[in-house]
């Protein structure tokens, strides 16, 4: 930031080393990102995106609360005064409230005093993301226009000058102390942060950090000033510090954990719709196998019913479970056999078989679907969708057989 | 022995510093108030009712203290752990003057502890500040502070 002349708004991307920093960070994220997601299932690339974004978050939430904290050692500086002894420096902080008739007399009344000069220091609002593109030319140019208005209705006949600042509040503060060194400070805001206002915290922020007395006077639409009283302050206060950035950092986690649950949200319905897909896949090459009516010269097509009934069927220990009633299956390999569940339940079942690579779901409802097994042996199959713990447990019940025999 | 890692460095003028260890706030303000009128640059520190921890009883030091050309304490030595900030000052940064501001009764233990020390009179008022650390470090010319 120039301190003379025009203020440009300070971006890190000003800077080729951080530019050429921050492109080689986005390109060393992206690349794990774009191989898992070239050659990895999805949901593995949606696990490696989350990280990312996480990664990302965790960042903001870490600089964020930095900011939030106390500051590491409660000690007030301040250079020594410049000038005779009889002189006053006045800094006078505002920016949204410079319009108001108020504040300009309580300006005139500071600069009245014999010896006194006051600087009218306009920080601009310049928002994160602004400041982080080094944007920020309209903030910059609203704060210009605001200063000389009110410079123009004080007149030139006081020693009042005016700067505006890029940088943030307190930043520019801290640079007027290396420049014009201010005796005093009044920072003035209204009584809530207000779109294109001033943080009414900032008085606070610069008494903590500053050995010259601060008043903060509070300013309204068309009303005199107000100093906020200890309770206004603590309120101030209370937003600032280590519990304030302790709160931040818990609401910070609550949406990391629902960011989290999306994405596993997601992951899962992917993983879903893909198994799904691999049984339509599966079914559609069984279609293509079975004999069409024209080729009458195979055997028939063998059906097989069965049911699917919540608490159908009695547990040895007399209580009754959910059940599918066949779960035994005996298959040719390579030859499919067309199962006609009838689903008398309301929700879906399975027959899932990772190793038998078997996913079929069973709606609700009476459908037909395909067993088709591609190498022999027996597997078992379980219904993965959750239903009657013990019978998801137990063979006989929603767990069975599937036995392949070669063709 | 190495020189102690502080980081940061809280003091950014080059005119002589003062450090002034007052829990109250106005009356710090008054104390910095007068120095910075006399030439000085001052920081104020309430002393261990401050934010979180002195950093003086953690290993890295007060790096305020360590810079500073001299040291006004007001802390009131009627409790122990205004006692500790002295002796670890003491300690620690044994080349920088102590200007104390003693209570009218002092213990033997205090008495041991305030061997070497300047003292102020309980209830010393700016200006009285102003001329003891005079006396100690002499009058400063005034110029420009922003200099860093």
């Amino acid at each position: 930031m120039s301190r003379r002349g025009i203020p440009q708004v300070p971006s890190r991307f000003h800077r080729g080393s951080e530019t050429f920093r921050f492109l080689l960070l986005v390109m060393v994220a992206l690349i794990p990102i774009v191989l898992v997601a070239v050659l990895g299932p999805t949901w593995l690339a949606l696990v490696v995106l989350g990280f990312g974004i996480c990664a990302l978050a965790a960042r903001a939430v870490q600089l964020r609360m930095r900011r939030l904290r106390d500051p590491e050692l409660s000690v007030k500086m301040a250079p020594p005064h410049l000038g005779e002894a009889a002189e006053r420096r006045v800094l006078v902080v505002a920016n949204d409230t410079l319009s108001e008739t108020s504040l300009l007399g309580e300006v005139r009344r500071l600069a009245s005093v014999p010896h006194t000069h006051v600087l009218l220091l306009v920080p601009a609002l310049i928002s994160p993301g602004e400041r982080l593109t080094g944007a920020g030319e309209d903030a910059l140019a609203q704060a210009r226009v605001r200063l000389s208005r009110a410079l123009g209705r004080l007149g030139a006949d006081r020693d009042i000058k005016g700067e505006v600042s890029a940088a943030e509040g307190l930043v520019a503060v801290e640079d007027t102390f290396a420049s014009f060194v201010p005796d005093e400070v009044l920072v003035s805001t209204r009584w809530e942060r207000a779109a294109g206002g001033l943080d009414p915290r900032l008085a606070g922020l610069v008494r903590e950090r500053f050995a010259v007395p601060v008043r903060h006077l509070v300013f309204e639409f068309g009303s005199v000033a107000q100093e906020p009283d200890q309770d206004a302050e603590a309120r101030y206060q209370r937003e600032f510090g280590d519990a304030a950035a302790w709160r931040f950092g818990l609401r910070a986690l609550a949406g990391a954990g629902i960011l989290a649950a999306v994405v596993l949200s997601a992951v899962a319905l992917i993983t879903v719709a893909e198994r799904n897909q691999a049984t339509a896949v599966s079914q559609r090459v069984a279609a293509q196998a079975l004999p069409t009516p024209a080729d009458a010269t195979g055997p028939p097509a063998k059906v097989i019913d069965v049911s699917v009934i919540p608490e159908g069927k009695k547990g040895p220990e007399g209580a009754m479970h959910d059940d599918f009633t066949v779960s035994e299956f005996h298959v040719t390999v390579g030859r499919p056999l067309t199962l006609r569940i009838d689903n008398t339940d309301t929700q879906p079942h399975s027959i899932s078989s990772p190793e038998a690579h078997v996913y079929i779901i069973a709606q609700p409802g009476t459908h037909g679907y395909t067993l088709l097994v591609d190498k022999p042996g027996k597997f078992e199959w379980h219904c993965e969708f959750l239903c009657d713990p013990w019978a998801m447990e137990h063979v006989g019940y929603m767990r069975g057989f599937i036995t392949a025999t070669p063709s | 022995m190495a020189a102690p890692k502080i980081n940061p460095q809280p003091w950014r003028w080059n005119h002589p510093r003062v450090l002034v260890e007052e829990p109250d706030e106005a009356a710090g303000l008054a104390i910095a108030s007068a120095l910075r009128f006399s030439g000085y640059a001052v920081g104020v520190c309430p002393g261990p009712q401050g934010h979180g921890q002195c950093p003086l009883t953690g290993p890295g030091g007060c790096a305020p203290a360590h810079g500073a050309d001299l040291i006004v304490c007001s802390l009131g030595y009627e409790r122990e752990v205004a006692r500790e900030v002295l002796r670890e000052l003491r300690a620690r940064y044994p080349g920088v003057p102590l200007l104390v501001e003693v209570p009218s009764e002092i213990d033997a233990e205090l008495q041991e502890l305030l061997d070497g020390c300047h003292r102020l009179p309980a209830g010393a008022g700016p200006e009285q500040v102003v001329t003891a650390v005079q006396s100690l470090y002499g009058h400063v010319s005034q110029g420009n502070p922003a200099g860093a």
